[in-house]
């Protein structure tokens, strides 16, 4: 899917402020961040796409962990309200909003028009005033467009609204591809492939998706193009050809084969030539991500005797043991910033967690998260935030901190999140 | 007139120990498409009298009421029907499916023409990519433990299944203990 069926339509109102908005430095590990207090009266508008929109929009600012909404049951003025009035400021300042956020949801044709003002409480000013246009059923595009230059322009962040999630979803018993925006948004399920498609990896580009699928009685390793939706073998040895990650070029596939035995971390070419093989060990070794210079490899090996988080240097094979808490740690991700390996982490109370630790193996400590049981933690493209599969069956999406989660799903039935690059 | 009917009975006994002896062999196959055809091919020779063949397990199969073939029958889905179990995390084989697999060597020795398809389960705890490993290291594990106590690997294979295919879908230790399993899948003959 790309983003040329959205397009900014004008400019509305004086928006000076917006060059002069200075840009916050985000330090979230330290803790000094606090978050921008946001009021959303209810949109004006055809009632029900106006408030499909708010939804989306409330979410998506819980999503970038930068902003918290205010609870409209707080709210002196609930809406609906398309335009913010001036002697309403004081109101706002009262239940400690920082910005007011008012939007008019119109349709023009089989077109949605999504007209967003968002004002400074403390200082009246109007910093933004802007038009989208979308269609009636993608509206939410219209809202990644503004979510996304927000992001630009008040924080210097890349465009994560233009991110995606790949999982797998349970369809009356079948395992099958599921790829949505990264705020659940656009959410389609794609058929065929077989019965059992799993462990979804997205190339660097954006565009295709590794996977495992069963359609040959053999978990087998393909390469799905989300354009053309070929689904082409790559690796399909009887045995393990699972688990794959795309190293940072896009050129090869780092995945698990047992053709020579046991379970080991084996590299081939995307286009399913030249295997070789990069873990040694009588231990099951699986679960490969790339750092993203592409120098080393976090991987999941039980040769400590329970599977733990261990990073291979590429060039010298050097193999370096990352987590020592806990007996059991799989499926590493690595941040794209390259400064942290997030995994599974299963704690002494029996429960699954997210947990995170340096490439050097300091650092090591646990996320919130849902709190109910989590795994298989993947990175956003700016490393700023998770997604993660709940116990419920669920996708979610939280911060570095683990203290604030928002699920992206509903319903259950949702596993092996991979978050996508950002596709242009 | 006598020493003609001598020569005769031994004829006759002769034909019919050639169809014993080739009775097993015919007796497999149309198990599951009906009951045995004993009277199929009685001039058939007999591939199947071999020294690995002894005498008594042809009775079963020697009358014409069909019963051998549900006996066979009985067998195979008890073969399928036992799985072997695992602890948690781990492939090693315990006693007890040490005692399961020596059971079905027995059984797969005695019906050489069968292919077996050895599945590697897990239960749902711990992660998806990680659990297809464990799969198919139990799978294997059983697989190899068979081939030491005589069968051919060759009609051996394995797939692992990882935590995708519970046979309990419930989520208590009960469940996991019976989804930490291999289950056996005859393919072939």
């Amino acid at each position: 899917m790309r983003r040329a069926i959205l397009c900014v339509c004008m400019l509305m109102g004086v928006v000076p402020s917006i060059a002069h908005t200075q840009q916050i430095h985000i330090d979230v590990e330290a803790g000094e961040f606090r978050k921008m207090k946001v009021a959303m009266p209810s949109y004006a508008g055809p009632p029900d796409m106006a408030a499909s929109v708010w939804t989306v929009c409330a979410r998506d600012f819980a999503i970038t962990w930068l902003f918290d909404v205010i609870s409209p049951q707080s709210y002196i003025n609930p809406g609906p309200t398309g335009e913010i009035q001036p002697g309403t400021l004081k109101d706002w300042a009262l239940i400690g909003a920082d910005y007011v956020v008012t939007a008019t949801i119109s349709r023009q044709g089989p077109r949605g028009i999504f007209r967003v003002q968002m004002v400074e409480v403390a200082t009246g000013i109007l910093v933004e005033s802007t038009t989208y246009t979308s269609g009636e059923q993608t509206m939410y595009l219209a809202v990644h467009a503004f979510m996304d230059h927000l992001l630009k322009e008040k924080f210097g962040l890349g465009p994560l609204f233009s991110s995606k999630i790949a999982c797998i979803k349970k369809v009356n018993g079948a395992k099958q591809l599921h790829v949505m925006w990264c705020d659940g948004t656009g959410a389609t399920t794609i058929r065929g492939g077989g019965s059992l498609v799993l462990n979804p990896a997205w190339s660097p580009d954006g565009r295709k998706i590794a996977l495992v699928s069963y359609y040959r009685n053999n978990p087998d390793l393909y390469v799905f193009d989300t354009l053309t939706y070929q689904l082409r073998l790559v690796s399909g040895a009887r045995g393990l050809n699972t688990s794959p990650a795309f190293d940072p070029s896009g050129s090869r596939i780092a995945f698990t084969s047992s053709a020579d035995g046991n379970p080991e971390i084996h590299l081939v070419n995307a286009d399913g030539t030249g295997r070789t093989r990069l873990t040694n060990s009588w231990a099951t070794d699986t679960s490969p991500a790339f750092s993203p210079d592409g120098k080393s490899l976090a991987f999941c090996s039980s040769r400590a005797g329970n599977p733990q988080i261990f990073l291979l240097d590429l060039a010298s094979r050097n193999v370096q043991r990352l987590t020592f808490e806990g007996k059991y740690n799989t499926e590493p991700a690595f941040s794209p910033r390259g400064d942290l390996v997030a995994f599974s982490y299963l704690t002494e109370g029996g429960r699954y967690a997210i947990a995170l630790v340096r490439p050097d193996g300091s650092q090591f400590r646990v996320l919130k998260g849902s709190g109910r049981g989590d795994e298989t933690p993947s990175f956003s493209p700016d490393g700023r935030l998770i997604a993660y599969a709940s116990s419920d069956g669920n996708i979610n999406v939280m911060d570095l901190t683990g203290s604030s989660s928002v699920a992206i799903t509903t319903g259950g039935g949702y596993s092996e999140p991979a978050w996508s690059p950002v596709i242009r | 007139m006598g020493r003609k009917n001598d020569i005769a009975s031994a004829v006759i006994m002769l034909g019919v120990a050639l169809f014993l002896a080739g009775c097993p062999k015919q007796a497999l196959e149309p198990v599951g498409a009906g009951g045995p055809q004993p009277q199929a091919q009685p001039q058939q020779e007999s591939p199947a009298m071999t020294p690995e063949q002894p005498a008594m397990q042809m009775e079963p199969y020697g009358g014409a009421s069909g019963q051998g073939a549900v006996r066979l029958d009985q067998a195979r889905q008890d073969f399928q029907d036992a799985d072997i179990m695992f602890e948690y995390d781990s492939f090693s084989l315990t006693a007890e499916a040490k005692k399961v697999l020596a059971e079905k060597a027995r059984f797969l020795n005695a019906h050489p023409g069968m292919k077996v398809l050895i599945e590697g389960h897990c239960d749902e705890r711990g992660t998806a990519e990680y659990n297809l490993a464990l799969g198919e290291r139990r799978a294997k594990a059983a697989q190899e433990y068979l081939v030491f106590l005589g069968v051919n690997a060759q009609r051996l294979s394995t797939i692992s299944y990882g935590e995708e295919k519970p046979l309990d879908p419930e989520a208590n230790e009960a469940a996991w203990a019976k989804n930490r399993r291999a289950h056996f899948v005859i393919t072939e003959g």
